[in-house]
C-alpha cells in the first residue's frame, strides 16, 4: 500500500497489516494505510466490514491479533486510550459518548483539562483549569451558546453529537478518528458539521480519519477515501475514483 | 437547532454568597441552640457531625465519582481504633487525626483496586466483603483491639492547653472539624478534580479517551472518601470514649449509603439532609412524647422503613431533588 498522495510520502499515522480475528471470524484481515499530516481520510464500507474494529485496534480499545500501528514514528500498537490521548490522538465513538450530568461547558473543559499541569496542580487550579475561554470559543464555533449551561444529557441527539465532536477537538489533537459523525444527525446539520471539520482541520492542523456512511459527506470532506469490505481494503484513492470503482459499486454502493 | 426544555436537574442561577449566608446562619443557630440543649441532645448533635463527615466522604466516592461502596463503616472503625490506641498512648489529638486519615487513605487506595475491575453490584459486594473482613479483625485480634470488649477510657482532647473534654466544648470542636472538612471537600469538588470525578461517573470509557486517568481518579475517590471516614472515626472514638466492633458492622455502611441516597447522591448538601434522617430522626421518633406520636416509641423502625421505601419510589434523586421535582411540574403545566 503506497502512502497517500497528500502525505507526500511522509507518514504520520501508519497502519501496517493490522488483523483482528475472533476465532474463525476475521473482523479485520490485514489492513494497511497511511495518513499524512493535516490529511483527511475517509473510511467507507458496508456494516460489518470491520471499520469500527479497525478504529478500536488503532486506538487501544482492543489489541490487534497481529500487525502494527505507528504514530509519528513511534510504535503505538496496543497502547491504552489514555497513553494515546497523551500523544495527541483523539476520537469520537459510533454511539453518543457525552457526560450527561455535566453542563455542555464542563463537557468541553473536562475534555482538555487533564493536559493542563500535573494531577496535584489541578487540585489547586482555577475551577475552569484556565480553559473557560477556549471552551467558550468552541461553544461559539459549534453554535451551542444557548445550551452551554445545560446538562449535556438533556439535549437533543444532534446537539449531543456536536458536543461529542467538539470534545474530541478541545485539546487540539494531532490526529482525530471520527466514527460515523453523521449517524443519527439531522440532514440540515450534516453540512454544518462538514464545514466545522474543514475549519478545524485548517485552524488546528490535525489529521482526521473519518468512518462514515453518508457518501455525500465523505466525498465532499475527504480528499482520500478507503473502502473496506469483509475486513480488507477493497479500494482506495480519490473519492471520485473510489466511487466509480466497479468492485466498490458491487460490494457497497450499488448502482 | 431547537432549544431544549431546561433540564429539571439544573439549579437556578443564584449567588454563591446566598448559599454561604444560609450556611452561616444555620451553623450559628445550631451552635447557639447547642448551648441551651440537654447533654443527651448535644451528644446526638455531635454524633450527627461525626457521621456527616463519613457520609460526605461517601458522597464523593458514590455520588460524585460513581463508585459503589458498602465499606464506609470499616474506615470509620479503622479511624476509631487508631484514635483509641494512639490517644491512650498519649499521642496528641491533632496528630491522631492526620494519622488516622492517612491510614484510611492508604487502605482506601487498596480498596479502590477492585473498582478498577468490577463495577456496580459486584463492587458493592467486594466492598461489603472488605467491611466484613475489617469487622472480623476488630473482633478477633484481641491483643490489638480488645476484641468484643473493645477499648475503653479513651480520653477526650486537650488542644493547646484548652480542655475540650466537656460535652459542649467537644461538640464545638467536632462542628469546627466538620466545617473544615466540608470546605476541603467543596474546594476539591469545584476544582478540575471534581469535574474529572463526574466524568468518571458518567462515562469512564469516554473519559479515558480524553486523557482522564481513570485509574488514578478511581483510587483517589475511594481513598479520599475513606480518609473522611477515618477523621470521623477519631471524633467518634473520643466522643463515645469507648470503641468496640459493633458500630462498624457493615449494616452501618448500609445506613451511611442510605443517608447519601436519601439526601441526594452527588449533591453537596445531600448527606447533610440524609444524615439527619439516619442519625437524628430515629432518635426524635423514638423519644417523642407527643400523644399522637407515642406509638413511634415502639414502631419507629417500621415507620422509618416504610418512609424510606416511599421516598425511594417518589424521590429516587433524594430529598434535595424536591425543588427540581416541583420545577419540572411547573414547567410541564
Amino acid at each position: 500500500m503506497s502512502p497517500t498522495a497528500q502525505s507526500g510520502g511522509r507518514s504520520f499515522l501508519a497502519v501496517n497489516e493490522v488483523k483482528k480475528h475472533y476465532g474463525a471470524i476475521k473482523a479485520v484481515d490485514g489492513v494497511s494505510f497511511k495518513v499524512g499530516p493535516g490529511e483527511i481520510v475517509g473510511v467507507i464500507g458496508p456494516n460489518g466490514s470491520g471499520k469500527t474494529t479497525l478504529f478500536n485496534s488503532i486506538l487501544g480499545q482492543i489489541r490487534p491479533t497481529s500487525g502494527s500501528v505507528e504514530f509519528c514514528d513511534e510504535d503505538i500498537t496496543g497502547m491504552s486510550p489514555l497513553e494515546l490521548s497523551r500523544r495527541g490522538v483523539g476520537r469520537t465513538f459510533q454511539t453518543l459518548q457525552v457526560f450527561g450530568q455535566l453542563s455542555v461547558r464542563d463537557n468541553l473543559i473536562v475534555a482538555a483539562q487533564e493536559f493542563k499541569g500535573t494531577l496535584p496542580a489541578r487540585l489547586l487550579a482555577r475551577p475552569d483549569a484556565g480553559l473557560g475561554h477556549h471552551a467558550d470559543e468552541m461553544i461559539e464555533l459549534f453554535r451551542l451558546k444557548h445550551v452551554a449551561a445545560l446538562p449535556a444529557g438533556s439535549l437533543s441527539y444532534g446537539q449531543q453529537k456536536l458536543i461529542d465532536i467538539a470534545m474530541a477537538f478541545m485539546a487540539s489533537p494531532r490526529l482525530v478518528l471520527l466514527d460515523e459523525p453523521c449517524a443519527g444527525v439531522n440532514p440540515s446539520l450534516v453540512d454544518q458539521l462538514r464545514e466545522l471539520l474543514v475549519q478545524l482541520n485548517k485552524t488546528q492542523g490535525g489529521s482526521f480519519v473519518v468512518i462514515e456512511h453518508n457518501m455525500d459527506f465523505v466525498m465532499k470532506l475527504c480528499p482520500h477515501v478507503i473502502c473496506m469490505v469483509e475486513g480488507r481494503v477493497l479500494a482506495e484513492g480519490p473519492p471520485a475514483a473510489v466511487q466509480s470503482n466497479r468492485q466498490v459499486l458491487e460490494a457497497y454502493l450499488g448502482n | 437547532m431547537n432549544t431544549p426544555t431546561p433540564s429539571p436537574a439544573i439549579p437556578p442561577a443564584r449567588s454563591p454568597w446566598r448559599g454561604l449566608l444560609v450556611l452561616v446562619v444555620v451553623v450559628a443557630i445550631v451552635a447557639v441552640a447547642a448551648a441551651y440543649a440537654k447533654r443527651s441532645e448535644v451528644y446526638l448533635l455531635t454524633l450527627y457531625c461525626v457521621y456527616l463527615m463519613a457520609t460526605m466522604g461517601l458522597n464523593l466516592t458514590v455520588g460524585y465519582a460513581g463508585q459503589m461502596s458498602l465499606g464506609q463503616a470499616a474506615f470509620l472503625g479503622i479511624g476509631a481504633y487508631h484514635a483509641a490506641i494512639l490517644l491512650k498512648l498519649g499521642v496528641p489529638f491533632l496528630l491522631v487525626v492526620p494519622i488516622a486519615a492517612l491510614a484510611c487513605f492508604v487502605v482506601g487506595l487498596a480498596l479502590g483496586f477492585p473498582a478498577l475491575r468490577v463495577q456496580h453490584h459486584y463492587l458493592a459486594f467486594a466492598t461489603l466483603g472488605f467491611n466484613v473482613l475489617v469487622y472480623l479483625v476488630m473482633r478477633n485480634e484481641e491483643k490489638l483491639t480488645g476484641g468484643t470488649f473493645g477499648i475503653s477510657g479513651i480520653p477526650r482532647p486537650n488542644i493547646l492547653g484548652f480542655d475540650l473534654s466537656g460535652h459542649l466544648a467537644y461538640f464545638y470542636l467536632t462542628l469546627a472539624a466538620l466545617l473544615v472538612l466540608g470546605f476541603l471537600l467543596w474546594w476539591l469538588l469545584r476544582s478540575p478534580w471534581g469535574r474529572a470525578f463526574a466524568a468518571l461517573r458518567d462515562n469512564p470509557i469516554r473519559a479515558e479517551s480524553l486523557g482522564v486517568n481513570i485509574t488514578a481518579y478511581t483510587l483517589l475517590a475511594f481513598a479520599i472518601g475513606a480518609a473522611c471516614a477515618g477523621v470521623a472515626g477519631v471524633f467518634y472514638a473520643a466522643l463515645v470514649e469507648f470503641v468496640e466492633p459493633g458500630p462498624f458492622h457493615f449494616s452501618t455502611s448500609l445506613l451511611m449509603l442510605l443517608a447519601v441516597i436519601v439526601g441526594g447522591s452527588g449533591r453537596f448538601f445531600g448527606p447533610v439532609v440524609g444524615t439527619i434522617i439516619i442519625v437524628l430522626l430515629p432518635e426524635l421518633l423514638r423519644g417523642s412524647t407527643l400523644p399522637w406520636l407515642k406509638f413511634m416509641q415502639t414502631w419507629y423502625l417500621a415507620v422509618f422503613g416504610v418512609a424510606v421505601v416511599l421516598l425511594m419510589l417518589w424521590l429516587p434523586g433524594g430529598l434535595l431533588s424536591i425543588p427540581d421535582k416541583f420545577r419540572r411540574k411547573g414547567s410541564a403545566k
